[in-house]
């Protein structure tokens, strides 16, 4: 049985989270999984999705956190003078301690939808704790292959002419300024640097692309096509969940990553009993 | 007044609802219990709850903001969202928010279908009063309106390279499962006039059919707000809710009347 506790935590005790705690104490070495905000919703996630992940994982025995970063949701500011990077990697570890502390585990995987991938993706370049990663929507840059695969089909159809003249004006329409999920990515040859040097101090890292980010990733092997032989590389590994939307609305969507999520988990961090954490 | 760090806690039966309290700095003078409403309502007005109970604290007034079961970061799954353990969960707050402020006399506060909530349940909580944002007042209508919005987010081209099958979004409102019971329960419920105090803070646009007098009675106070609140727009869906009005009219009036 787990048990959720809601706790108040941090450096300046500003921050906001809810740990869930597997009955059984986690053997040494184990992961427990932080899961960082998506955009600007609170620490429950888009309707409620890292309520749905962390129980689920709980389920298997994975210790867990979802909390609100430093001035989002429920929690406060530190009062720091930092750049922004610099207090998600505190908040972030300031969450590690909280988790280790009931937990009892040493190492963390991270999982952030959206903003929350280019989050965990800062927490994970230079924190020794972070074992792993889950990105969704990550990281991905345009190639050759998604220009051909996105535009040679709109030559002769007119439905997706009509569907792509149908986005483009309603996207002029809700263009007020405040898109929730709205992120800039940092330059491609940066991203394949750091992430080549997560995958050599042994990090195991996992994408996952949702229907959703069509106007960036199109399809699964567009992954090899941005970051070329680190792709091959037994640690790294990508999906794409076609159909989709971006932040998995649908009940039917939502349980399909659910169940990547544990999967990924289960085959990388096993715990020493061979079935949970 | 000095604002105090929201204190988070766990009550009711097993520690099964999150609640934040809102502390004074000094004794309260009064208390407010807010109410969320359900769905993505509620994780759109989470931002502006927070802001409105922070600036209650420092006006001395002491607030609840909690989730009922099946929702937020309360136990149980989306899916066992229930009415009638809303109602039950909403006076089981109103005794957690006694317990901590050491008011007796509470005033509810909430937003669409937690004004709903609200009113359905502020006798059996003994609430003195109320305060609603854009409630819901008939159920069977708003069902309506949430199938035809979930139909259309279904084949909403911003969302889905292709329309999703009736299948895949059956039984489900705006990224929410909805159980038969739930459905029913709403279908059937309509505001009636209450023997306390109401007032409804009105922000829906001019073009929403809402006649608050027609069920709550003559006696309901309304103050329009004059900016419209997105609710029930599908483009807007993962927008947070953000309202200085609501906050400035709602601290006003309680700056006097509290």
């Amino acid at each position: 049985m787990t048990k959720e506790r809601v706790l108040r935590f941090g450096r300046a005790q500003h921050l906001i989270g809810v740990a869930g705690l597997p009955a059984a104490p986690a053997p040494t070495g184990s992961v427990g999984i932080i899961v960082l905000n998506a955009g600007m919703v609170y620490r429950v996630g888009p309707f409620r999705l890292h309520v749905e992940i962390t129980r689920r994982l709980n389920a298997c025995g994975y210790p867990t956190l979802r909390f609100d970063l430093s001035t989002l949701g429920d929690s406060g500011a530190s009062n720091e003078s930092q750049s922004r990077a610099q207090q998600i990697r505190a908040d972030v570890a300031d969450a590690m301690s909280l988790l280790a502390s009931h937990a009892g585990c040493t190492r963390f995987v991270l999982l952030g939808l959206c903003s929350g991938a280019q989050n965990a993706h800062i927490v994970a370049v230079d924190e020794p704790r972070v074992a792993g990663a889950i990105f969704l929507d990550g990281y991905a840059y345009r190639t050759l292959g998604f220009h051909l695969r996105h535009y040679l089909p709109r030559l002769h159809s007119a439905a997706l002419w009509h569907r792509f003249i149908s986005r483009k004006l309603q996207a002029a329409a809700n263009q007020r300024g405040d898109d929730v999920f709205a992120v800039s990515f940092p330059p491609r040859d940066q991203v394949r640097r750091e992430l080549t040097d997560m995958l050599d101090r042994g990090l195991r890292l996992h994408f996952i692309y949702s229907g959703g980010v069509t106007r960036y990733f199109n399809h699964p092997r567009q992954f090899r096509e941005c970051f070329g032989r680190l792709a091959s590389r037994p640690e790294i590994s990508a999906c794409q969940f076609e159909g989709t939307d971006h932040t998995y609305a649908l009940q039917v969507d939502r349980q399909r990553l659910l169940q990547e999520v544990e999967g990924w988990l289960q085959r990388n961090f096993p715990t020493s009993d061979g079935s949970t954490a | 007044m000095r604002l105090e760090p929201a204190q988070p806690c766990q009550f009711g039966t097993g520690g099964d609802l999150f609640g934040l309290y809102h502390a004074t700095s000094g004794s309260a003078r009064s208390a407010v219990l807010m109410c969320p409403p359900l769905g993505q309502d509620m994780i759109r007005s989470h931002r502006v709850y927070r802001q409105l109970a922070d600036a209650l604290a420092q006006q001395g007034i002491a607030v609840l903001r909690f989730d009922y079961y099946g929702s937020g970061d309360s136990a149980g799954d989306s899916a066992e969202l229930d009415w009638a353990r809303c109602r039950t969960d909403m006076v089981t707050a109103a005794g957690e928010l006694r317990a901590r402020s050491g008011c007796t006399r509470l005033i509810g506060f909430g937003a669409r279908l937690g004004g709903s909530i609200a009113l359905n349940a502020a006798t059996a909580a003994r609430l003195s009063e109320l305060l609603l944002w854009d409630p819901v007042l008939d159920g069977s209508q708003y069902v309506v309106a949430l199938d035809a919005l979930q139909d259309a987010l279904r084949a909403d081209p911003m969302r889905f390279g292709e329309p999703r099958t009736y299948e895949d979004a059956a039984g489900q409102w705006l990224g929410f499962p909805v159980g038969a019971g739930l459905r029913r329960q709403l279908d059937t419920w309509r505001a009636e006039p209450l023997p306390m105090p109401v007032r409804v803070f009105d922000s829906l646009p001019p073009t929403a059919a809402h006649d608050w007098n027609l069920l709550l009675g003559d006696a309901v106070n309304v103050t329009e707000l004059p900016t419209a609140a997105s609710w029930d727009e599908l483009d807007r869906l993962e927008h947070a809710i953000l309202s200085p009005d609501l906050i400035r009219a709602v601290g006003d009036y309680l700056r006097v009347a509290a």
